[in-house]
């Protein structure tokens, strides 16, 4: 009990500060707010190399990576090579299927200036405020996250006083004030599907940990960095109504011998999408690259 | 910075209109800085902080609601996830469990809850820790007990 010497010597509780600091009072005193600095020091560090969404590069700077390395993901990028151009790198910090989502999203709209598009997301992100405040989020928890995406969504779409250049849209994802309030904006509305579709997302959530639907929001859809799952790209792109193709490039080969690349379309629950009954042409325009523990953005040829 | 502030002034209105709602927390922010905020908890009942008064101090930062407020008991406590000398408390939401749908009002339940519900396998205080880890019950409510009535209760006479 050497913390509570204080109380033995004369009966009262003595502050921390009474005590002359000693070298091992130091490494006492090392805790939880020092490991947030050390992470937040590695965080830092980590930005020094990739903004949170980086240049296009062409599709050689992927093979470039790994010249050295597995001739399967060699092959499969060659494949890949066939069908996309490019690459937008995202940073990898635990959000970067939201932030390559956000970009892609509001890069499409920026190059397509579909106005029936965006009143169409306007709609179901009215919807999704309506979910949480029906699960009882606090309105002022979640506002001003809504407020700056619809803001974002106002201002690729030209013509206005505030509408910005296809530069200023990369600045702003690269602004921690606006990047990071519109990631968050994605995991409020990601969290407010799952928990009113949560008969649905159970089962899948069950198979992931051992949470209940509204602790698995809390702890893994809510919190910033928290990495993403089919789970999340599931329950965002029904809620916004968004389709969104996943890439996957592993080292799994296919038993005929022949290198091929999967890839998986999330297809909303309940939308007819303009080009969803296309059938064989259906392409959505988010297409994101999905290597084990990571996304960016690809673009089509 | 421009965010954080209007995000606790609406943090504000509403620890005005719900103070009649919850009687356990009295939350109130510094007439000159509203990044900086007191609390007083009520230790929950049928537990050895029954009674007593406790005082918790917030430093929001300017990330805030992006990053968590830093909390740190000011009166002395003795349960395992709070740091004896510094106050500091271990919980989750407090760090990486974080997210901008907790209020300062929630986190003051939150402490409250983990007040009645300590968590002896990650403790920042090892012998209150040690005491519920190697099952002495007892032992734990005595001390804690004990420093409830030195520091978190009103001195008598």
């Amino acid at each position: 009990m050497q913390n509570q010497e204080g109380l033995q010597a004369d009966g009262e509780v003595k502050s921390a500060t009474s005590v002359p600091a000693t070298e091992f009072d130091e490494w006492a005193n090392f805790a939880d707010n020092d490991i947030m600095q050390q992470h937040s020091a590695i965080h830092a560090e980590e930005a020094e190399k990739i903004p949170y969404v980086a240049d296009k590069e062409p599709l050689s700077s992927l093979a470039a990576e790994y010249q050295s390395g597995s001739t399967i993901l060699l092959e499969k990028i060659k494949v890949l090579n066939e069908q996309y151009a490019s690459i937008r790198r995202t940073r990898g910090d635990g959000n970067c299927f939201f932030r390559s989502f956000m970009f892609s999203y509001l890069e499409h709209i920026l190059e397509s200036q579909d106005q029936a598009e965006v009143n169409r997301i306007k709609a179901n992100v009215e919807e999704c405020r309506k979910t949480l405040q029906g699960l009882g989020y606090t309105d002022f928890t979640f506002e001003d996250f809504f407020t700056l995406f619809i803001e974002q969504l106002d201002s690729v779409l030209q013509g206005n006083e505030d509408s910005i250049s296809h530069d200023e849209l990369v600045v702003r994802s690269r602004d921690q004030s606006i990047s990071d309030y519109v990631v968050m904006f994605f995991r409020f509305v990601t969290a407010g599907e799952i928990q009113k579709r949560s008969e649905f997302f159970e089962p899948f959530i069950m198979g992931l940990t051992n949470a209940t639907v509204e602790q698995f929001c809390k702890s893994s859809v809510e919190p910033m960095g928290e990495e993403s799952d089919h789970v999340h790209i599931t329950a965002l792109s029904d809620a916004l109504g968004v389709p969104i193709r996943v890439v996957y490039l592993d080292r799994s080969s296919c038993d005929n011998g022949g290198v091929s690349v999967n890839h998986h379309d999330f297809i909303p629950a309940d939308s007819n999408l303009p080009n969803a009954s296309g059938g064989k042409t259906f392409s959505p325009f988010i297409t994101l690259l999905y290597r084990p523990g990571h996304y960016d953005i690809l673009y089509q040829k | 910075m421009q965010a954080s502030r209007a995000r606790l002034f609406k943090e504000y209105k509403e620890v005005q209109r719900e103070k009649v709602a919850d009687p356990d927390i009295q939350l109130a922010c510094d007439d000159t800085n509203i990044f900086k905020w007191t609390a007083l908890i009520k230790g929950p009942s049928e537990t050895p902080y029954e009674g007593g008064v406790f005082q918790l101090a917030f430093a929001v930062p300017e990330q805030y609601p992006l990053q968590p407020p830093q909390v740190r008991f000011l009166t002395k406590i003795f349960h395992p996830n709070v740091h004896f000398k510094t106050g500091e408390i271990c919980l989750d939401i407090l760090k990486n469990a974080w997210s901008p749908a907790w209020t300062l009002q929630s986190v003051c339940r939150a402490i409250i809850a983990l007040m009645a519900h300590p968590e002896p396998d990650s403790p920042l205080n090892c012998d209150s820790g040690n005491l519920l880890r190697s099952g002495d019950i007892r032992g734990f409510h005595s001390m804690a007990r004990m420093y409830t009535r030195l520091a978190a209760m009103p001195k008598k006479g």
